[in-house]
């Protein structure tokens, strides 16, 4: 991603043409098996956004010099000091309606996937503006899904919105199960595939791009535990020499031509 | 997914039209059953459900921008079977939704019916069987039988009871005269459909013999209720849409194994989940769902069986050079 990158543009790509759910598949267990409400549907993706957005942001801020056995650890004990209080209230306005149907996944939102990939692939090697940037888009598109698949699931599957109840002459149960769930994702993606392919037809082109870089990486980077951003980031010398160079070019300064070129 | 559309379909390259041509002959007996038995009725579950899946076909061909032919033979197969396994008194939506399910959902994001890796009409009827089950369980229309009245086989083993088994009831019970779904209970027209493949396509009957021979050997060694064989195996057979599914589903010529031992491995598969979902699950009805998880199970065991080392034969010795 480009240094100079709106947030528009980041919202584009990582809330709908790469959404995590949809297209990176991450975060699948939570929304699969506990947004079968709205109001849960709520809970979750409050939870998934707040601790996406904490956590990637320090981990661009703080942890780029962290080996990566540290760091995805780390990640999910600040997830865990951050769920915990919600956890908390939980239990003190004593909402046992909620905790009980989105049982153990809300404390397991502490160590989700989706934390681990977008600081791993994104945070850590950008700086904060831009990880702040890519982590409100991801949790507004995982937001989006988890509220769109609770909404559907309550009125399908219970006939009710948000814990009011609706008048429908049929109601699907299955819709509220799982796999009713995993149904509604696939036409889900497919409807996002359909679109991107309609109006982002270049994002193929990226997403093939991305999967040579991502091949050339693995093979040159070494089996020991380096850090990925170690193996593929630029000399720091080097890029502050040029950055320096085309400051003092900006201000009308003639700089002399290499001696490499020269000889 | 390559390895699930890799089936016997594919391999052989047969005609579809064909294929399901007869299946819908075989169809016709127990769609003449159901009309004998429950009246005009049936005719208008069937009709509504068959058209259901047509409508869902075409509807589809259009969204996914395929090319449209009315009348498709699976589409037919498919809406027709989902009627026959439901009972006379079901609300008519009930079969519209399972065969669009049965369309929509796994027909159709596969590209065709020739790709679908589960059985349509399994799918439609299990995703019946889940989102309604008062509806699809509910036998308010009984048999002439005065032993069973409205109770059905499948719904009197799961509760326990035993079967009295007379020589009068075991006839009714053998031409479906008794509670249940309204086209699958007439065991003796299931005996007529097979020997009618047995003809047409034998090698695919290998998936039945291996099936019914699960379930018999499942009754036999774990019985549901406390009586003899005869009062567990009969009722076990004929309840349900067991006879049916194994004549109808388990020979489903797009997601059949393509070699004969997996045939069978994939009809015992069918039986032995058959009958450990019907002892400990929820449903009265399991076949469908047994089918399902087989068909999503079969690319697993097809390599596993293809992989297995060759009994019999000697692996060729290292000839010792001096």
């Amino acid at each position: 991603m480009n240094a100079d990158i709106s947030f528009k543009d980041a919202l584009k790509k990582g809330a709908l043409i790469y959404n995590p759910v949809l297209v990176q598949l991450v975060g699948l267990c939570p929304i699969i098996a506990a947004s079968s409400t709205f109001i849960q549907a709520l809970m979750l993706s409050a939870a998934m956004f707040l601790e996406l957005t904490v956590v990637c942001v320090i981990a661009s801020a703080l942890f780029k010099n962290l080996p990566r056995w540290i760091r995805v650890p780390v990640y999910f004990i600040i997830g865990l000091a951050l769920i915990c209080p919600a956890l908390y209230a939980i239990e003190t306005y004593s909402l046992n309606d909620i905790s009980l149907g989105m049982k153990i996944y809300l404390p397991l939102t502490a160590v989700n996937s989706v934390v681990a990939v977008h600081c791993e692939q994104f945070s850590v090697k950008n700086s904060v503006k831009l990880a702040f940037y890519d982590a409100v888009a991801s949790g507004i598109g995982i937001s989006a899904i988890f509220l769109i698949t609770g909404a559907v699931r309550e009125i399908l599957g219970k006939a009710s919105f948000a814990g009011i109840s609706i008048n429908l002459p049929i109601t699907f149960k299955g819709m509220a199960l799982p796999f009713g769930c995993l149904i509604l994702l696939g036409f889900l993606a497919a409807l996002l595939k359909a679109f991107t392919a309609k109006y982002h037809p270049q994002t193929e082109e990226t997403e093939e791009e991305k999967e040579k870089e991502s091949e050339s990486v693995e093979q040159s980077a070494p089996e020991t535990e380096t850090p990925v951003e170690e193996a593929v980031a630029p000399d720091p010398v080097y890029s502050a020499e040029a950055d320096l160079d085309d400051f003092l070019r900006s201000l009308g300064i003639e700089l002399p031509e290499e001696e490499d070129d020269k000889k | 997914m390559n390895a699930m559309a890799d089936s016997a379909f594919k391999s052989k390259k047969f005609n579809m039209r064909s294929v399901y041509t007869d299946y819908l002959i075989m169809l016709l007996a127990p769609c003449y059953m159901a009309f004998h038995y429950y009246g005009w009725r049936s005719l208008l579950v069937i009709a509504v459900s068959v058209a259901s899946a047509l409508i869902t076909d075409t509807l589809a061909g259009l969204v996914i921008n395929k090319k449209i032919s009315f009348g498709n033979p699976v589409c037919i197969f498919a809406g027709a079977a989902i009627a026959l396994m439901m009972p006379i008194n079901v609300p008519l939506y009930v079969p519209v939704f399972a065969s669009f399910f049965a369309v929509a959902v796994v027909m159709m994001p596969f590209g065709s019916s020739e790709n679908a890796p589960f059985v349509p009409a399994a799918a439609g009827f299990a995703f019946a069987s889940v989102c309604f089950k008062e509806q699809v369980f509910s036998y308010t229309v009984g048999s002439q039988d005065t032993v069973f009245g409205t109770e059905s086989l499948g719904s009197m083993l799961m509760k326990g009871s035993s079967v009295h088994i007379g020589t009068a009831n075991v006839f009714d019970i053998l031409v479906g005269n008794v509670a249940g779904p309204m086209g699958t209970g007439c065991i003796l027209l299931m005996v007529a459909c097979a020997l009618y493949l047995l003809v047409r396509r034998p090698e695919s009957l290998l998936s039945t013999v291996g099936f019914i021979a699960a379930c018999i050997l499942t009754v036999i060694l774990f019985p549901r209720v406390t009586a003899s064989v005869r009062s567990n195996l009969l009722p076990e057979l004929c309840s349900g849409s067991l006879m049916f599914a194994a004549i109808f589903l388990i020979t489903d010529p797009v997601t059949l194994p393509r070699k004969n031992l997996n045939k069978i491995f994939y009809g015992t598969l069918c039986g032995l989940l058959c009958m450990a979902m019907r002892r400990m699950g929820a449903y009265e009805e399991t076949v469908c769902f047994a089918v399902i998880l087989a068909n999503a199970l079969r690319p697993i065991f097809d390599s596993a069986i293809d992989n297995m080392p060759k009994i019999g034969k000697k692996s060729p010795r290292k000839e010792v050079t001096e």
